[in-house]
């Protein structure tokens, strides 16, 4: 469960968030959507304890993030907007040099990274070093490091940016997966599909504000638009940014 | 999870990575080498040079001989005359012969008359080389002077002593040994850069390296004290810094044992100095690491990185080799001063003078205050999450 309480925030003169409020509830696949410079990779940024808002709060798991950032962090699994990755690391060492950090160690954390090489596919890949990769192992690589600790929260950037139709098929297969466990799990998106492929609730954003919250049926409903991507640009009041 | 091990998971993969770049690798394993291996071609080329001077003699190359026979006779007493090259000048000024002495027809005719009597002395002033041979040339044709004048004075009744007001006699304490030991002044220096130039890679590499790939983000979300994860990276850092001067003072005072022993000098440098030598160094490691991958943080990027940390090697490096090339007594504040007071010390050591604690300890504790003051800053732009966005 995460919760965000009027979060507001500004980098000198130009505001990326004006007040954002939403919750994330467990069980469910949550999709930030918005145009591209609406203030999501600035929202989530802040969820995972990046950025510190100049105002507002967040909530994970009921942990106040500002005052106990360590905890919080603790309960999510990120998968931020840049998968960078050490190129003299090998996959498998991504997953148990994050594995470390979250406290794991010694057979507990072998048997993790290898349950999660076989969960996404990186038989071929898992111990050679990252230097070349492709962008469909470097996700993966990033994916497996997220998880490592089997987080309550997943926090994912536009996770299927830049793959191919079966990598992009893979990873929606892992949210459902993640759903089906329990997690909670809050991913951006400016791509209308992807949202309606996965989503049970989204959340619209646009010049650092929440304007439509719901199920993708009560998007359609409020604005009375037969798609979703129709309902979306009745919420965002443009086509800009889209695709 | 404990603060001490979130340290040890972030320092085991800095050290991790640190091991697989072969630029961290070069910079803390071969570079080291260079210093001492200047310093033993330097003291090499000093032993051959004073060997040439003092053992071997000078070759003075004399032209037109037949012309001052007595001149000639007198030069043999004190140089090996050999014939001239056929271009005297030519000769010199491509540094074939350091010196000629051009001994022109009529100098005979001059002689007899009692006109002064021409020898050029043909010489390159721009080859220091060349200077003890040409220095030598002048020296003998002047004795030879002073003898045919006084000869001239004492035929015509006056005693010589008259004309010689003065009697210097000049006195070169100069041995190869002493002029070795102004080489011995640019160890301090070489160590300073060691310190550097190992932890440099490093301390990019984990800093804005790791925001340049991007991969500084997921970091900053992973459940770690910020504080850890800076002391960290300067851990990793140091650790090659401790390497490369570990190397640097370890080649140096093998430096000795590879010379030739009739060099006849001996470096004030054996294990138990460099034991000192490496614990006085200890805070340098800190300090610099710290400085490193504080300002690598900050850098726009990795180039930008590269270029401030090359200039931030060279402030602490520079004023230290300048003072140790003074023989003075430098005052006690300038111990105080972050690798200067360690490079003062040090100086001290090789040259076997007294070390008291208190100026030992003033530079240890006031290079450790610095890079806790150094550290703690970027630690708090680290809690802010600064490094991470400013690029």
């Amino acid at each position: 469960m995460i919760e965000l309480h009027d979060v507001a925030k500004a980098f000198g003169e130009v505001v990326a968030l004006r007040g954002v409020t939403f919750s994330v509830p467990d069980g469910q696949i949550t999709g930030l959507l918005g145009p591209n410079g609406a203030g999501k990779t600035t929202a989530l940024r802040v969820v995972y304890g990046v950025l510190r808002p100049d105002r507002g709060r967040v909530l994970v798991n009921g942990i106040d993030l500002g005052s106990d950032r360590l905890s919080a962090q603790r309960r999510l699994g990120v998968l931020p907007h840049a998968q960078g990755l050490y190129t003299r690391l090998t996959a498998r060492e991504h997953i148990l040099y994050f594995g470390a950090m979250h406290g794991m160690g010694g057979s507990g954390l072998e048997r993790r990274a290898d349950e999660l090489v076989r969960l996404l596919g990186m038989q071929d890949f898992a111990d050679r070093r990252t230097e070349g990769f492709s962008q469909g192992q470097k996700v993966k690589v990033a994916l497996a490091r997220a998880l490592v600790h089997d987080p309550e929260n997943v926090v994912l950037d536009e996770p299927t940016n830049g793959l191919d139709v079966a990598a992009t098929r893979q990873v929606r297969a892992l949210l459902r997966e993640l759903k089906g466990a329990g997690r909670c799990i809050l991913f951006s998106s400016h791509v209308m599909q992807e949202v309606s492929a996965l989503c049970d609730r989204v959340v619209v954003i646009a010049r650092g504000q929440v304007v439509a919250e719901g199920t993708p049926d009560d998007l359609r409903q409020k604005t009375g638009r037969e798609s979703l991507e129709d309902a979306f640009v009745a919420a965002i009041g443009s086509e800009e940014g889209l695709s | 999870m404990s603060w001490l091990r979130s340290f040890r998971v972030v320092f085991a993969k800095e050290l991790v990575e640190g091991v697989r770049d072969r630029r961290a690798l070069v910079a803390a394993l071969f570079f080291p080498f260079l210093g001492p291996a200047l310093l033993a071609l330097m003291l090499f080329l000093v032993s051959q040079s004073s060997r040439r001077a003092d053992e071997v003699g000078v070759d003075l190359p004399v032209a037109g001989r037949d012309h001052a026979p007595n001149l000639v006779a007198f030069l043999e007493q004190g140089a090996r005359v050999v014939p001239a090259p056929a271009d005297p000048e030519g000769a010199v000024r491509r540094g074939e012969v350091d010196v000629v002495v051009v001994v022109p027809p009529d100098f005979g005719e001059a002689l007899r008359a009692g006109r002064p009597a021409p020898v050029k002395l043909v010489t390159d002033e721009s080859r220091p080389q060349s200077r003890p041979a040409a220095a030598a040339a002048e020296h003998l044709l002047a004795a030879w002077a002073r003898q045919t004048a006084a000869q001239r004075l004492v035929v015509r009744g006056v005693h010589p002593a008259v004309v010689e007001p003065l009697a210097v006699e000049r006195v070169d304490v100069s041995t190869p040994a002493s002029r070795a030991a102004s080489l011995l002044a640019t160890i301090p220096f070489f160590l300073v850069m060691a310190v550097f130039t190992g932890g440099m890679p490093v301390a990019i590499d984990a800093t804005a390296g790791e925001r340049e790939r991007q991969s500084l983000e997921p970091l900053f979300a992973a459940p770690l004290p910020r504080s850890s994860l800076v002391l960290a990276k300067m851990a990793g850092a140091s650790v090659f810094s401790s390497l490369a001067l570990l190397e640097t003072a370890v080649g140096f005072t093998l430096v000795p044992l590879a010379l030739p022993a009739r060099l006849g000098f001996s470096v004030h440098l054996d294990l138990a100095v460099l034991g000192r030598i490496l614990g006085l160094s200890l805070p340098m490691v800190l300090l610099a690491s710290a400085l490193m991958v504080t300002l690598a943080a900050r850098a726009r990027n990795f180039r930008a990185a590269q270029t401030t940390l090359s200039l931030l090697m060279l402030v602490p490096a520079l004023p230290g080799m300048a003072i140790g090339l003074l023989s003075a007594r430098p005052p006690p504040s300038l111990y105080a001063v972050p690798f200067l007071g360690e490079q003062l010390v040090i100086t001290h050591l090789l040259r076997a003078e007294a070390v008291g604690p208190a100026q030992a300890g003033l530079s240890a504790a006031a290079t450790l205050a610095a890079a806790a003051l150094v550290a703690a800053a970027a630690v708090r732009t680290f809690e802010r999450g600064q490094p991470l966005f400013e690029a």
